[in-house]
């Protein structure tokens, strides 16, 4: 019974994960609070629902596609929003504002098209496997491997190649990394691009395993944010720690108290975190009237 | 005309509820999504009391202002030390607790069954259970809270809140205490925002925990955003549009199925829109700098 909430719990963090570490790349890069993260997570898992149910594709195609969408929504945000707000010089909170604008925007536009009931995307009864005395679905084990390719190429991408020296660099210096004469504009179209595609992954990989709703996007952000501030602001990888973290202690916990609290679970992780370690497990330490 | 009464009435629930809340954004400068919550916490607090320990209303209402206004310390303690983004995500945060503890404590709060049967408010022997007389009450009570944020707002304190929003470093050079003020202001707003539930609640005579939605926090912010803040115009602006732009779009003749997509999808491009052109809203002061 514990092993089978720890693997649960597993499961759940590695897709908060690929959120978070989406998240995190934009946010540490652009200090944008990008709340239309998750209108991309939930943009992408309906655009595959649609190209499965209503063009009747097979999944694996579907998926890319309802991948892709989520690159291209992301990369449209900060070309035709985010973009020109910076050129304004607009202040972080407008940028916010806008972007809450964005989400709200997209989020009543799907539910109008598709409803708002939940919709089911797998075809019935999914094959399990048997570990030990866990057992998973194939989607479950899929879900982890993702983020278990995922998670290092990340790093790989991050550490040694070019792109990866010049995301690092602007999350240490924009002003800097300008006069040094780098292209930042396409330098934010790869991070949203990179972003948006670790949502998407995780957001049609949940959608298979769970289904999906026009409000699956908001409760992906919130999770990813949190991760990303119990992971600590300003480190890459940290998110993914803070992401797995989250959802072992909420399926944990299901085995002790009731699952209808794990939402408030993990925003009382949040203030505790913000109250006695505001700079994350991984972050640098700082005064608290730093962050 | 009782349809134009019950416009009338929501308008004034919305007045409260914004021009409290213009305290946070306009003033000092605080993005808060938990607005709803101390809605919510009003209307169920007067709710309860009223009902399981038959409390007179006006009791039961200053009730609610004290137990929203301790609440309230809650998230300003933790999060005003902190700025931006870490204020709006803290915010959040509570928004979401408070509404999972609206939903699953049945025993206290019936859950999702929300309460029925809430009686109308007693004042002096009267009952405001009629549309004109509910209004001549809401009325009063949001000229109340007008009157008392026009004072607040021109008053010291006000000045030392605008100096907050616009230089916090500069305003704490001057020997402001920054962080109490801050607490204060979030304490203020929270507890007048209690004043609108506990209206709220006696108006509907059934509330349940969808009133007091994320969607509902971020419905009220969207009024100061739409509106404008900073001064005690914007909000009077922003509640008159947000309340009434539904209604016209019934006019319009816009299907009952998708018209509050429609409304909201209308606020969301409004927010960008106005985000780009016009950061200080319709007839606001402040432009988020």
């Amino acid at each position: 019974m514990v092993l089978q909430l720890l693997a649960n719990g597993i499961v759940t963090g590695c897709v908060y994960a690929l959120v978070a570490l989406g998240l995190g790349l934009i946010y540490n890069t652009t200090r944008i609070f990008h709340i239309a993260h998750g209108i991309v997570y939930t943009f992408s898992a309906y655009m595959f629902y649609t190209f499965v149910r209503s063009l009747g594709l097979n999944v694996l195609p579907s998926f890319l596609l309802g991948v892709i969408s989520a690159v291209v929504l992301g990369i449209m945000i900060e070309a035709f929003l985010y973009w020109p707000f910076f050129k304004k010089r607009a202040s972080l909170m407008i940028v916010f504002i806008s972007s809450l604008g964005v989400y709200i925007f997209l989020v009543n536009l799907i539910a109008m098209l598709y409803g708002n009931e939940t919709k089911v995307l797998s075809p019935g009864v999914e094959r399990t496997f048997h570990i030990g005395s866990m057992i998973l679905t194939r989607i479950q084990i899929l879900e982890i491997l993702a983020f278990v390719l995922l998670f290092p190429l990340f790093v790989f991408v991050l550490k040694t190649t070019k792109l990866g020296k010049l995301i690092r660099a602007l999350s240490d210096n924009p002003t800097l990394l300008t006069v040094l004469g780098a292209d930042v504009r396409k330098l934010r179209i790869w991070i949203f691009g990179l972003g948006s595609f670790l949502a998407g992954v995780a957001s049609c990989l949940t959608a298979l395993d769970v289904g999906l709703d026009p409000h699956v996007g908001m409760e992906a952000f919130l999770m990813a944010a949190v991760s990303m501030i119990v992971g600590g602001i300003g480190n890459f990888e940290g998110a993914a720690l803070g992401a797995l973290i989250l959802g072992i202690v909420q399926n944990m916990l299901i085995w002790k108290i009731s699952a209808r609290w794990t939402e408030a679970l993990a925003f009382l992780i949040l203030v505790l975190f913000l109250l006695f370690r505001p700079e994350g497990l991984m972050g640098r330490r700082r005064r608290l009237e730093e962050v | 005309m009782n349809y134009l009464l019950h416009i009338l009435i929501m308008i004034t629930i919305y007045f409260i509820l914004s021009l409290s809340l213009n305290l946070l954004v306009g003033y000092t400068g605080l993005l808060s999504l938990c607005h709803a919550a101390f809605y919510g916490i009003g209307a169920y607090t007067s709710t309860l009391l009223i009902m399981k320990l038959g409390l007179s209303f006006p009791l039961a209402l200053i009730a609610g202002i004290g137990v929203s206004m301790i609440l309230s310390l809650l998230v300003a303690y933790p999060s005003l030390r902190l700025k931006g983004d870490y204020f709006v995500l803290t915010s959040l945060a509570f928004q979401i607790i408070v509404f999972s503890i609206l939903y699953n404590w049945v025993s206290l709060t019936r859950g999702p069954y929300g309460i029925p049967g809430i009686p109308h408010p007693r004042l002096f022997g009267l009952e405001f259970g009629s549309l004109p007389s509910f209004l001549a009450l809401s009325s009063v009570l949001a000229f109340l809270v007008f009157f008392i944020l026009y004072r607040l707002s021109s008053s010291p304190f006000g000045r030392v809140l605008k100096a907050i929003r616009e230089d916090e470093i500069a305003a704490s050079a001057l020997g402001k205490k920054i962080p109490s003020f801050k607490i204060w202001a979030f304490v203020i707003a929270s507890g007048i925002a209690a004043i609108s539930g506990s209206l709220y609640a006696g108006y509907v005579t059934y509330i349940d925990p969808t009133s007091f939605t994320l969607d509902e926090s971020i419905f009220i912010m969207a009024i100061l955003l739409v509106g404008g803040s900073g001064n005690l115009k914007g909000p009077i602006v922003g509640t008159l549009f947000m309340v009434i732009l539904p209604e016209a779009l019934r006019f319009l003749g816009i299907p009952d199925t998708v018209a509050p997509n429609v409304r909201q999808m209308i606020y969301g491009l409004l927010l960008i829109l106005l985000m780009y052109f016009r950061p200080q809203g319709i007839a606001g002061e402040y432009k988020f700098e």
